[in-house]
């Protein structure tokens, strides 16, 4: 890999790796004592790594290939490993707290291994590391096929992946040491905050030069949804961590707003990091990959465009319908709700759109489980996305918040939309950026497909069960007017929930470890062919696209 | 609630530059061949870049 | 090369080396996917289209307002009150006025033309609406009201200019066939000078009694009449047919036909302002005119509704000015129901459901040029069709080979091949045997084709002039065949019927829509194809003009034809019918005059555009209707003065939207039911 950088490039590397070393070794020295101080060590030590790695290779042979001639693919390929290293870590994690919930006794009486403690782990891991990895990778991919040009660069795209990836990890050992912000979702710290900052405008700059240099004019829509998702998540990540740092040399900070002010900044975060990060850039991931894996053009082009203008306007102001009967004014959360409301329309307009695209198709979904993938994420898009809506609408919420209805809506999210057509995306584009025929066991991407299905469904169905019962149960009264549960009631009436809980997410784990495996041997399966469309066994698909109804 | 002082003209300011992005796309003739354009990705070309182009690719 | 699949377009950027226009149109045909020439007419229509652009980019801001604006006010209407609520209206205020202003000026503009010349039109009422609920609104902002319209006006500003830019992508391009025409005109002519030289001038110089000299392969410039030469014409102008006429010394011939195969000399008969092809483009230019005056439903709908609209509102305001004798409030509740009276259904209901009839015909091929011609195509009593390559492919085939010895074979295909006439090359296909080449093959213009095949002299071609060579003559239609001395052969010709032409025709009958042929050709010709196909009525050996004339007359007894026609001398009379559709291998002017254009070679996609035009309109109807409804429930409620902005924005929004899913209908399968399923059709014996 290192041998297609030029000489130029390895030292920019090294200068640039050497920098972060030094930064890392400056963390270190004036945050000793503190877990700043770890940090500082961790980033000096996977900086020195990658600084001498390119070090060991700096006078190697100069590449030979025509860089204007092919695409920049090791980004990709790196970043899609990542992405599968990060599910497995992440998802792991997460049956580990989830069995927590059952067991408390799988604390094992320490500190790092508290619930408070991995659970952002568990969420950081899946929605940064896998998530975020995956997106990285699939963008990079995508933008490149559809403007038919190379990336603009060969060390930018490094440099965020590389960087976004000591993010993460900042993140997870970060969390393990008790340093938090208590943000959900943007739990990690102030400098880790602005290293994400400095690496988001990297990823966009690059993104724009890409573009701007693109030979085919057109630029697909799903660089669009792409696009929106950086820029926004951009803007909104910088406000919602507007926050000073106690001291520079600790792992500490106070926000830039507080009490009500501070609870919706956050909630306009993270709603909307729901909503870009883990909506707006997936839907570009099923805009490319589900036409090309069914080999049939978007439904409606023209729709695709006017949902994505509807989800970009109408997302921005649903976040306070997190905040329903708390001390925010009415009005706000009546404002959440009518958008959360009015949200429903362009999302149900992609998921459909998804769907209709696979019309003529259905013999591909049942013989191609990657494709499966793709086709089960959309529907449950356009299930979370109503039950998402539906939870927003005041009286509703008021039996679900707090509860397990809403980590079941999240899991249903995140486990049935995101993962599933990330999984999907994966299988498709790791046979062609590796130059193999196929998957090196289609039988285990079945395999995969029903454990994340099933795991999915055991999961969601728990949780629809443990939530409505609890919310029920917090508020039956009895006919004194006094509570008839009591918290420790409801708690003992979760515990089956719970360990069915575990057991869907134990599930899904393994369908991912599943999939981690099959990527590695496909990779390290002899034959490089053309690339090909792979079919799986048994699906000869030729048939002309039909024209999209318009 | 004060915090909208500043959501607001986040959010205004968002959208302006969405609504710019979108008048870009109009003047370099983005939507011109919509049944095209979903097309386009189905075929690869032998997964290579195109030669590029002396002027700006419109 | 970059292809446009929305526009069924290619662009072809040659590089050096490359084939030249019909070497491209060679291999497009080979990979399946045969091309024609597009209308110079219709690029540059395109290109000039400033307006849509403008009014999308409007669209956008307007939509971009609308969204923020209903923020604020989504706000206000869930309980922000005090300080909060007077900030909100301040801000909605900021983004609502400039965005009024530049999304809105079309129908500021509009309606100022209007009032200024003493009338009213659609944008009247509309531009009064905006106008008074953006003014009511600042003054309640500066007032510290409760209520204030900004949502609505700028949302009134959005759909309606959505409506405006479907309508104008949907409107009359400003077309002519007269192009297409003009281009058979010739400039210059080689005139044979009295002491015998040659002298070459401007056709405008021509005067009667002048010899001019044509070419083979150039264009008559003038009416003539032939002194000397013998050769064939394509007299597509005049009869519509393009196989080759024979002519000869004395025969009279037209401007505008092409000479194919040998020079001649002719007498000037008229000056080319006299000359058929001017008489054509006058028949056009009549016909064309007289087409403008149709009047479309959704104009004549606004007729009715501005002034009604205009007469409401004030009758409100005065009503609640005699009972509270609050102006204010009387005026809040006259302008609530100028917005409610949403013209946006009424605006929406006929550009969304044309719009969505458009991108359904395109998908079966077929090109609409002009968003009234689905509006006539519904209402048509009677098809008309021309015959040679629109009910025929215009290439003849052969009926019945005769029986051929080896020797007679090989002379037959060899001599064939040799000529471009269409009877000769339907033979040649017929007929493709290798053989020895024939020496001194020579083509007689007018005759046909003479050659010497191993020794034996052989003649192909018209029947009494193979005769001379021939042991006898053998009656019968089609080219004859003899070798010297030898027995004569017939090849009888068939003309080919189109693809879908029986089922389009009996599709058409079981839609009650009779056929009639308007063919220049000859009666026995036509008649076999009426025969054919089972038609009503058959006109044959109809000029031009006949044709004009012949529609107007049905015109006059108020009955809408719909012609489908192709070739040059169809021109004027698909400008002239009611409707028109021809085929896509029509000539340039023909496609220009037609309403819509089918790219497929089936006839199918008459019937198949009938009915999507029948469906549109039952769709337009319901759209109305729709409106209608909405308007019956809204407005009562406006005039009692309980709608406030939050019921204006839902009314305007769900009716829009209503009109719009409604029109949608037309995608799903609509054309399937306007044709009854073939199993109800007796299959022919």
């Amino acid at each position: 890999m290192m041998n297609r950088l030029t000489t130029g490039e390895r030292q920019a590397a090294m200068v640039l790796s050497g920098m972060v070393a030094l930064a890392g070794f400056a963390m270190a020295i004036v945050g000793r004592g503190d877990p700043m101080g770890v940090h500082g060590w961790i980033t000096l030590i996977f900086a020195g790594v990658l600084f001498f790695l390119v070090g060991n290779v700096l006078y190697g042979p100069e590449p030979t290939e025509d860089r204007s001639a092919s695409y920049y693919d090791d980004p990709t390929k790196v970043g899609i490993l990542l992405a599968l290293f990060w599910a497995v870590v992440g998802m792991g994690m997460g049956v580990w707290v989830a069995a927590q919930l059952a067991w408390p006794e799988l604390r094992f009486d320490a500190a790092w291994s508290s619930f408070g403690r991995i659970r952002p782990v568990h969420t950081s891991g899946v929605i940064f590391g896998f998530g975020g990895n995956a997106l990285i990778a699939t963008s990079f991919h995508i933008m490149q096929r559809t403007s038919r040009a190379r990336l603009a660069g060969n060390i930018s795209p490094w440099f965020v992946l590389l960087g976004f990836n000591l993010f993460c990890i900042i993140a997870a050992s970060g969390y393990l040491m008790g340093v938090t912000q208590s943000k959900e979702y943007a739990e990690p710290e102030w400098y880790a905050d602005i290293w994400l900052v400095i690496v988001w405008v990297v990823y966009f700059v690059l993104y724009i030069r890409t573009l701007a240099r693109r030979n085919e004019p057109h630029i697909y829509v799903a660089n669009w949804y792409y696009l929106a998702f950086i820029l926004v998540v951009a803007v909104l990540h910088i406000v919602n961590n507007l926050a000073v740092p106690a001291s520079f040399g600790a792992a500490k900070s106070y926000s830039a707003f507080s009490g009500v002010q501070d609870a919706m900044t956050q909630w306009w975060y993270g709603h909307n990091a729901v909503a870009f990060f883990l909506t707006a850039g997936f839907l570009g991931m099923l805009y490319y990959f589900l036409p090309k894996r069914a080999e049939r053009p978007i439904y409606s082009y023209r729709l695709s465009i006017l949902s994505f203008w509807g989800i970009v306007f109408f997302y921005i102001w649903a976040g306070s319908h997190h905040l329903h009967y708390t001390a925010i004014p009415q009005w706000v959360q009546t404002l959440g709700m009518t958008f959360s409301v009015m949200l429903l329309v362009p999302s149900w307009a992609s998921a459909g759109n998804a769907l209709m695209t696979l019309n003529g198709a259905w013999h591909k979904v049942r013989d191609d489980a990657t494709l499966r993938f793709m086709m089960v994420a959309a529907v449950f898009y356009g299930l979370s996305t109503f039950e998402g809506s539906f939870m927003a609408i005041r009286p509703v919420n008021s039996l679900s918040h707090y509860t397990d209805w809403t980590v079941g809506h999240v899991h249903a999210g995140a486990m049935g939309w995101v993962a599933l057509i990330t999984f999907g995306s994966i299988y498709a584009v790791v046979p062609v950026l590796w130059r193999k025929e196929t998957m090196y066991s289609w039988k285990l991407v079945e395999w995969h497909f029903w454990l994340a299905l099933a795991g999915t469904v055991i999961y969601v169905f728990a949780m629809w069960n443990s939530g409505i019962t609890q919310g029920l149960m917090w508020r039956t009264y009895t006919e004194s007017g006094s509570l008839a549960y009591s918290f420790t009631d409801t708690l003992v009436a979760m515990h089956p929930y719970y360990i069915a809980r575990m057991i869907g997410g134990a599930l899904f784990f393994a369908g991912a470890v599943i999939g981690a495996f099959n990527v590695v041997m496909t990779i390290r399966s002899a034959g490089h062919q053309a690339p090909q469309l792979d079919y799986p066994t048994g699906s000869e698909a030729n048939e002309p696209a039909v024209p999209a109804a318009e | 609630m004060t915090i909208l002082h500043l959501l607001i003209p986040i959010t205004l300011l968002m959208g302006a530059i969405g609504l710019g992005a979108f008048f870009w796309s109009l003047r370099s003739s983005q939507y011109d061949d919509l049944a095209g354009d979903a097309e386009r990705i189905l075929h690869d070309d032998g997964d290579t870049p195109l030669p590029p182009k002396k002027e700006t690719a419109r | 090369m970059r292809a446009n699949l929305t526009l069924r377009r290619i662009v072809v950027t040659p590089v050096p080396n490359s084939p030249g226009l019909m070497g491209i149109f060679a291999e497009l045909e080979r990979i399946g996917h045969p091309a024609t020439p597009i209308d110079a007419a219709d690029l540059s229509v395109e290109a000039g289209d400033r307006t849509g652009q403008a009014l999308l980019r409007a669209v956008a801001v307007a939509g971009f307002g609308a969204m923020n604006v209903m923020l604020m006010s989504v706000a206000v209407w869930s309980g922000a009150t005090g300080t909060t609520r007077e900030t909100f209206h301040l801000i909605s205020a900021l983004i609502a006025v400039p965005i009024v202003a530049y999304a809105g000026r079309f129908f500021f503009v509009s309606a100022w033309t209007a009032l200024r010349r003493g009338g009213v039109n659609m944008d009247v009422p509309i531009a009064l609406a905006i106008a008074l609920a953006t003014g009511l609104s600042l003054y309640e902002t500066v007032r510290g009201g409760e209520q204030v319209f900004f949502d609505a006006a700028v949302t009134l500003t959005f759909f309606l200019l959505i409506g405006r830019w479907l309508d104008h992508r949907m409107r009359d391009r400003a077309r002519s066939a007269m192009t297409g025409l003009a281009r058979l005109a010739v400039r210059e002519a080689v005139e044979i000078t009295p002491s015998g030289g040659q002298r070459t001038i401007a056709v405008d110089a021509v005067v009667p009694g002048m010899v001019l000299r044509i070419a083979a392969g150039e264009r008559i410039p003038v009416d003539a009449r032939i002194v000397s030469g013998a050769t064939d014409l394509d007299r597509a102008l005049v009869t519509g047919e393009s196989s080759p006429v024979s002519v000869r010394t004395g025969c009279e011939i037209e401007a505008g036909a092409l000479n194919l195969t040998g020079p001649i000399d002719a007498v000037v008969l008229r000056p080319v302002s006299e000359s058929f092809l001017a008489q054509m483009m006058g028949m056009l230019a009549t016909a064309e005119e007289g087409r403008g005056r149709y009047v479309r439903i959704a104009d004549r709908a606004a007729r009715l509704y501005a002034p009604l609209i205009h007469l409401l509102a004030l009758a409100t305001f005065i009503g609640w000015m005699a009972v509270t004798g609050d102006w204010q409030q009387a005026a809040f509740i006259a302008i609530s129901v100028l917005i409610v009276t949403c013209p946006c259904a009424l605006a929406l209901a006929v550009p969304v459901a044309h719009v969505v009839a458009a991108g359904r015909l395109m998908t079966e091929g077929i090109l609409m040029k002009d968003g009234s011609a689905l509006e006539r195509l519904a209402n048509i009593d009677l098809v008309a069709w021309d015959k040679t390559g629109t009910l025929t492919t215009g290439e003849p085939a052969i009926r019945v080979l005769p029986k051929l010895d080896a020797a007679s074979q090989v002379a037959v295909a060899s001599l064939a091949a040799r000529s471009a006439h269409p009877a000769a090359r339907a033979i040649a296909s017929r007929l493709a045997v290798p053989g020895t080449a024939p020496v001194d093959v020579a083509e007689r213009p007018g005759f046909g084709v003479e050659g010497v095949i191993d020794g034996r002299r052989a003649r192909l071609g018209r029947e009494s002039w193979v005769g001379e060579i021939a042991a006898d003559v053998m009656t019968g239609d089609g080219p004859a065949f003899a070798f010297e001395g030898g027995e004569m052969l017939r090849f009888p010709l068939d003309e080919k019927l189109r693809d879908g032409a029986v089922d389009s025709v009996s599709d058409l009958a079981l839609m009650n829509l009779p056929g009639e042929i308007l063919s220049g050709d000859a009666a026995p010709a036509v008649a076999q194809v009426q025969g054919l196909l089972g038609l009503r009525g058959a006109q044959s050996a109809m000029s031009p003009a006949d044709k004009i004339a012949w529609l107007d007359d049905l015109r006059a007894q108020g009955i809408r034809v719909l012609m489908v026609g192709d070739g040059l001398n169809d021109t004027a009379a698909l400008a002239t019918a009611h409707v028109s559709m021809s085929p896509a291998s029509a000539s340039e002017a023909g496609r220009a005059a037609a309403d819509l254009v089918f790219l497929r070679d089936d006839l199918r996609a008459v019937p198949q555009a009938v009915g999507v035009a029948r469906r549109t309109g039952h769709i337009v109807r319901q759209n109305f209707g729709l409106a209608i409804l909405y308007n019956c429930i809204a407005v009562p409620l406006a005039v009692a003065g309980l709608v406030t902005p939050l019921i204006a924005a839902i009314a305007m929004s769900a009716s829009s939207i209503a009109v719009v899913a409604n029109s949608l209908r037309l995608n799903r399968r609509a054309v399937a039911n306007a044709v009854p399923d073939a199993m109800f059709r007796e299959v022919p014996a």
